[in-house]
């Protein structure tokens, strides 16, 4: 009972933080007087302060804006790459778990030799054939991250495909892509809303990464990979510089997970 | 029972362990924190900085820059020219002997210099010494060296790194010279661990007499910067070539380390790209030269320096000051744009990333810009996308590079006027340094190239924005460690551990 409670407890704490920064995210404008990439050549390296709450940074720009600012495109980033990954894992899923034989085989073999690269290293080499930016990285996360979408769906789809249910609705002559969006969708969506919020984790993960090896998003632009990167030279004269987007990264992932494992606990009760 | 001989275990690795300290702390070896590995240890097949700075010390030129950037006599004893430049006659130093044992002569200059020439060997330096008609060997301490038409910066070609002589014998049995390198240099090669180390010694029988000091020089290789200055602090690394200026404020307070401040000879530049609307409008590059405060983007992103005014490095003994020309001026820079109609273009930097300063420089830039009311967005490639798009592509609107020093200022010049990769078309300035690369009076060539400077000064195809400084860090123990003057090389012949 008191895990139950005390997890609970945690589940909301990752859901209020990440309510709080959608909300920071979106009214970033409003909440700071200052720009992302305004300098202040005249306020570098600033410890934390009244007028720079988190402090400023080598080129005197206010590092609570640029956390904000950086706030947007992790979440665009993980949203836009989660829709990618999620409509083209799904539909790949789909076909292979209802089609025949040798469609399943010949997906699930690109699928599978997708799967076999180590995502970073995959990313990497997308985003240099694509050249580099925000969309490119996008783009290539979702395409990189189907393939966990589409085994999913193919898995849960051939084992709802046996059901009494459908087999029932298949002898009574329904046509299959209502047999798909009636009886298949809605029995598998449990699953793949958990492997959603994973994800999306590890999308805000990767975008970091790439900006921080400086192929992700581009200078002047506010990322928190980014803000690591301009950081790393300086840890010693201002810490500030590199402690709070490495918190914010850190607890976003954490929030993620916990609400990907809660919910996975709550669709898939055997495993609590 | 069991615990004795592990006390007794343990007491022989401390000892050992000590032992070996002392073996380390013994004087005479440099230890130097080198920022990457060489391309090649093979002067004749590269271009890269990296590989001239190791390679200095095992090699020998037949002249030499002094401290002040005076070329003077190295293997050769003297030179002459024939009054119509075109028969140059250097008299060799005798006594002289490889590091494999083998006497120097005439044939090995030229072979070494056939060499660089064969198109087989590739060297990217090749087309300095195309003027090179015939290379004589009258005795074994003479060469002469027969031009097709008068060259001047020949000389300082023959200065510089890859003008290094090699072992004629060795030439001839196809020697590997880039992992094993043999010449006549002050230190031999020991050995080379590919991102680790590369390590040589005294060589004995040096040709100048008392020197090398150092018994021993070991490059560390240490990519990442932090990690060099940890060392440095740290007394794990003697002498690291270049220090951020970030990084000036931690060493401060430490007496055992030393910093020396010096001005490179490098040319930062914004490049514009002339051929594009509508930067090919004057008043369009004169408003970005107004628009950019220099001086701050060489303090902020560079860490000081001078500032410049035209296409050659400040400290340059050619080089004059045209910094009137432009100051910073935002207003009249809005003026100019709007009298040439530029609003809504949106302009493009593009930046290599590998190099953080000038990616620096550029968001410096971008908001100056910005500010006078361009629209002007960064574009990170790295280093090969933009020697094969920007450099030799000329695809692009603004790029911030540096660009090295030469010897002569024929190397920087030549080929501006007629397009490289400014795509800045002016005959008259191309004229000139044509011209000026067959004078060798001196005089008479600064005349030349001061009209150059003028013009280039005037019809900016560049932002200049100056020559940096550099911190070079050592331990306060380490006496008279030098850089070559233009060429950004390591001279550890006169350097001592005190």
């Amino acid at each position: 009972m008191i895990a139950r409670r005390s997890q609970k407890i945690v589940f909301s704490l990752a859901a209020l933080y990440l309510l709080m920064l959608v909300a920071a995210a979106i009214a970033a404008p409003l909440l700071s007087p200052y720009s992302p990439s305004e300098q202040y050549l005249d306020r570098r390296f600033h410890a934390p302060s009244l007028e720079n709450l988190l402090g400023t940074d080598n080129l005197g720009r206010d590092i609570l804006t640029r956390l904000l600012y950086g706030a947007r495109s992790a979440l665009i980033v993980g949203l836009v790459a989660v829709s990618i990954a999620f409509s083209l894992g799904g539909l790949v899923g789909l076909l292979a778990g209802m089609g025949p034989k040798h469609i399943d085989s010949v997906l699930m073999l690109l699928m599978d030799s997708l799967l076999s690269f180590p995502t970073i290293l995959l990313a990497i080499t997308v985003v240099s054939f694509m050249g580099y930016g925000l969309v490119q990285v996008m783009v290539a996360l979702g395409v990189i991250s189907s393939p966990v979408f589409a085994r999913l769906v193919r898995a849960e789809t051939l084992s709802v495909k046996t059901e009494g249910y459908v087999e029932a609705a298949r002898a009574l002559g329904t046509p299959p892509a209502k047999i798909v969006v009636k009886h298949i969708i809605p029995n598998i969506m449990g699953k793949v809303i958990v492997q959603c919020s994973l994800t999306f984790a590890q999308a805000v993960v990767i975008e970091s990464s790439l900006s921080y090896l400086g192929v992700g998003t581009q200078p002047p632009a506010a990322s928190w990979g980014l803000m690591l990167k301009d950081a790393r030279n300086y840890l010693a004269q201002a810490p500030w510089m590199a402690m709070y987007p490495g918190l914010c990264l850190a607890l976003t992932v954490l929030a993620f997970n916990i609400i990907g494992d809660s919910l996975s606990e709550r669709f898939n009760p055997r495993l609590g | 029972m069991k615990k004795v001989p592990r006390i007794a275990s343990l007491c022989i690795l401390f000892a050992f362990s000590a032992a070996s300290l002392v073996v380390a702390q013994t004087k005479g070896t440099l230890v130097f924190g080198l920022s990457g590995n060489p391309d090649t240890l093979d002067p004749q097949k590269t271009a890269g900085t990296l590989t001239f700075q190791v390679v200095k010390s095992f090699y020998d030129t037949l002249v030499e820059p002094n401290t002040d950037g005076t070329i003077v006599p190295a293997l050769a004893e003297s030179w002459t020219v024939s009054p119509d430049g075109l028969i140059w006659t250097f008299k060799l130093r005798r006594n002289v002997v490889f590091h494999n044992g083998q006497p120097f002569t005439s044939k090995d200059v030229r072979a070494s210099l056939e060499r660089i020439k064969d198109e087989a060997t590739a060297s990217p330096k090749r087309s300095e010494f195309a003027a090179i008609k015939e290379i004589r060997t009258p005795d074994a301490a003479t060469v002469v060296i027969v031009l097709s038409q008068p060259y001047a910066p020949l000389l300082a070609s023959l200065a510089s790194g890859w003008g290094a002589i090699l072992p004629s014998g060795l030439i001839a049995s196809g020697h590997n010279f880039g992992a094993e390198p043999v010449g006549t240099g002050p230190f031999k090669f020991e050995k080379w661990i590919r991102d680790n180390k590369i390590t040589m010694v005294r060589n004995d029988t040096y040709w100048m007499k008392g020197l090398p000091k150092l018994a021993k020089v070991e490059f560390q290789i240490i990519p990442e910067r932090a990690v060099q200055v940890q060392g440095l602090s740290a007394g794990v690394i003697d002498a690291v070539e270049f220090i951020d200026p970030e990084d000036l404020p931690l060493f401060s307070s430490n007496p055992k380390v030393s910093i020396k401040k010096e001005l490179t000879s490098l040319i930062m530049v914004m490049a514009m790209n002339c051929s594009r609307e509508p930067l090919n409008d004057l008043r369009v590059r004169q408003a970005v030269n107004y628009a950019i405060d220099k001086q701050v983007v060489l303090d902020v992103a560079y860490g000081g320096g001078k500032v410049g005014s035209t296409f050659l490095d400040t400290g340059n003994a050619y080089y004059t000051d045209f910094s009137y020309l432009y100051p910073y001026n935002p207003d009249k820079a809005r003026q100019l744009l709007k009298a040439a109609g530029v609003d809504t273009r949106e302009f493009t930097i593009t930046v290599p990333q590998n190099y953080p300063l000038h990616v620096k420089a550029a968001e410096l830039i971008q908001q100056m810009l910005e500010k006078v009311g361009m629209h002007v967005k960064l574009q990170l490639v790295d280093w090969s996308t933009w020697l094969s798009s920007v450099y030799n592509g000329g695809n692009y609107d603004f790029t911030v590079i540096g660009h090295t020093g030469k010897l002569d200022p024929d190397g920087t010049l030549a080929g501006y006027g007629t397009g490289k990769y400014v795509k800045w078309i002016n005959a008259t300035a191309a004229q000139k340094i044509k011209e000026a690369a067959a004078i060798s009076d001196f005089a008479a060539r600064k005349k030349l190239y001061t009209e150059v400077l003028e013009i280039m000064a005037k019809e900016v195809p560049f932002v200049y924005l100056g020559t940096s400084y550099r911190y070079v860090g050592t331990r306060s123990n380490v006496v008279d460690f030098r850089m070559t003057p233009n060429l950004d090389t390591f001279d550890f012949r006169w350097t001592e551990l005190k």
